[in-house]
């Protein structure tokens, strides 16, 4: 038999289970067009709150608090960065419960391949369709609201993949917990909520209570969605942002780690229990 | 060392019973103090009925979980300490048809675990089309598993634990749920691969498949192995007794308990059939001198009696022997 060696075993790996989510996100396309709508939907409902809120003065009410009176692509933003989380959170926070779900959990896990293969190559597939997803519903915005910062959307979105490095190390978290408790749905809409509730994602952090500011602070979305608008809105570089760039890669670096080594505990727990063939 | 190689292998499991607040441990040995070796070239069946604690051995050989003491080597590889050199050297067929992804196609399947398993991307094109030839796929190949028969699901997760060509492989309930003409197929392939030299163990519920297909089987029952030879050696140690096979109705387990108490019966067990028919199965000495008294007792008892054979024993009859219960209670 003939085999390959070396780092050409984890690329060849990485690039199958690529392969592999990818050929299911095209099969199940219903899931992308949802994902490209929401972030619209969401946007409108906030609109909608806000005009029957705040009346004639809404708009006043929002420049005064938020420091611009672009209410559209700074919802739009908060939203893009929320379908982009609930995506990662849905598919590497939940996938290994569907696999095992569908019986094929097992079947990767006899595979002789490091579960940090397995969990990156899901992530990988998750970047370039939360990429999509960022590009189509800001892409499409900002093309209408405001073209002339069109350009602007490319130093917005490497702030976006600086946020998705930590959002994956806290989702390797997830995914251990939900294979240790079951119950995977429960367990997203209340995550996906506490993002949307703590990250600033339709409205300032600095309205949240200053306690609860502590905890937004520890989630990576919170200084991508706020960095995404000082470039889109207020015209500011990455450079510019360093300090929030200095959080991002600090989280990039550290809840991968710690997410995976949690994973590892739970995974070895599992094969105790028997945990992996349950249903 | 042979290829598998099973040392004082056991599980526990911890359950928790009772009600919310009221929960308390409980301890079930699922597999206990364990040993066996399966040689090269050899068709190893582990024969039981469910919950017997076939499956969590296969689960442990193939490092999904974990021993709680023990050890087995897989081609000289701890399953304890060397997992990953443990699943190099292991093909694992488990049961059933949903070990597939079905919204791939079979040739797809089979590129993603060829991927997982190391294999050349060059050499793998040739062995998964192989592959899906040996197991009459490979017209199918690019068909969606999701529109894949039952069996055609299980013959391409058999090819799937044939990718890496192990020396040991596993199947675990390879039949289960299939049509006689793709069991026959599968058998035969389980057959090709033991003449090959590979190491193979099969677990089944199934006697006629373990006693057609292993050159030893070990009977376990309770997680313990309580017996290990060859099907035909295990035969002979009940072919001293006659073997009577009543089919009938109305049959509790009282009435089969008090045949007991006829000197010459040595086991009785009872199993359900098709409706409300059972099968009741009896050891005894001097068969046809006692089976008019046998009928007589069951037609006292109200019992329809809708066949009577005398039998040679089966697998099924060693188990009775051995445990005192039918394999499919």
């Amino acid at each position: 038999m003939q085999q390959i060696t070396g780092p050409k075993v984890t690329l060849a790996a990485l690039a199958a289970i690529f392969r592999k989510e990818m050929k299911h996100h095209m099969r199940y396309p219903g899931n992308f067009v949802i994902y490209l709508l929401l972030p619209f939907l969401f946007t409108f409902l906030i609109l909608g709150m806000g005009m029957a809120t705040g009346g004639a003065s809404a708009s006043s009410y929002f420049a005064e608090r938020t420091g611009t009176s672009n209410v559209v692509v700074y919802e739009i933003l908060g939203s893009a960065v929320w379908m982009t989380s609930w995506v990662v959170v849905e598919d590497v926070g939940v996938v290994l419960r569907d696999e095992q779900m569908k019986g094929t959990l097992e079947q990767n896990f006899l595979a002789p391949i490091n579960r940090i293969t397995l969990l990156i190559g899901l992530s990988l597939a998750d970047v370039v369709i939360t990429s999509a997803i960022f590009f189509i519903v800001v892409g499409v915005t900002i093309a209408i609201v405001m073209p002339s910062s069109f350009f602007s959307i490319i130093p917005a979105f490497v702030a976006l993949l600086l946020g998705l490095v930590p959002l994956f190390g806290i989702c390797f978290l997830f995914a251990g917990f939900v294979v240790r408790f079951k119950e995977p749905y429960v367990f997203t809409q209340v995550v996906n909520l506490l993002f949307a509730t703590l990250t600033g994602t339709y409205y300032p952090v600095t309205f949240l209570p200053y306690w609860i500011q502590l905890f937004s602070r520890l989630l990576p979305q919170t200084y991508v969605i706020a960095d995404m608008r000082e470039i889109m809105i207020a015209n500011q570089t990455l450079v510019n942002l360093y300090g929030s760039i200095f959080i991002l890669l600090a989280l990039a670096l550290l809840y991968p780690t710690l997410g995976y080594a949690i994973f590892k505990r739970i995974e070895k727990r599992a094969g105790v229990t028997g945990e992996f063939s349950k249903y | 060392m042979d290829p598998v190689e099973v040392t004082q292998l056991s599980k526990v499991f911890e359950t928790k019973e009772g009600k919310f607040l009221r929960q308390s441990s409980k301890r079930v040995v699922a597999v206990d103090k364990i040993d066996f070796k399966v040689p090269k070239g050899e068709i190893f069946g582990l024969l039981g009925p469910n919950g017997a604690g076939k499956t969590t051995t296969i689960k442990m050989l193939c490092t999904l979980v974990t021993p709680s003491s023990g050890d087995a080597f897989i081609n000289g590889f701890s399953v304890a300490k060397d997992q990953q050199r443990v699943r190099e050297n292991l093909g694992v067929m488990l049961t059933g048809e949903r070990t597939l992804y079905w919204k791939l196609t079979g040739q797809e399947n089979l590129e993603y675990f060829a991927a997982l398993y190391h294999l050349d991307p060059s050499f793998s094109k040739k062995r998964i089309k192989d592959l899906l030839s040996l197991v009459g796929l490979n017209e199918r190949e690019g068909t969606l598993v999701e529109n894949y028969s039952t069996g055609m699901r299980i013959r391409l997760s058999f090819a799937k634990a044939l990718l890496n060509e192990a020396p040991v492989l596993l199947f675990d309930e390879p039949t289960a749920s299939l049509d006689p003409q793709s069991s026959r197929l599968i058998r035969d392939l389980i057959r090709d691969l033991k003449r090959q030299g590979h190491a193979i163990i099969l677990t089944t519920h199934n006697m006629e498949e373990a006693d057609i297909l292993s050159d030893r089987v070990a009977i376990i029952d309770h997680g313990k192995i309580v017996t290990l030879a060859h099907p035909v050696e295990l035969k002979q140690k009940v072919k001293s007794s006659d073997i009577i096979e009543i089919h009938a109705r109305n049959l509790s387990p009282q009435i089969a308990e008090a045949l007991k108490s006829y000197s010459e019966v040595s086991k009785v067990a009872v199993s359900a059939e098709q409706g409300d028919e059972e099968l009741l199965r009896i050891h005894v000495e001097k068969g046809k001198e006692i089976l008019p008294r046998i009928l007589e007792f069951l037609v006292r008892k109200q019992v329809t009696i809708t066949k009577v054979t005398f039998i040679e024993p089966t697998l099924e009859d060693v188990f009775i022997a051995e445990t005192g219960r039918s394999l499919r209670d």
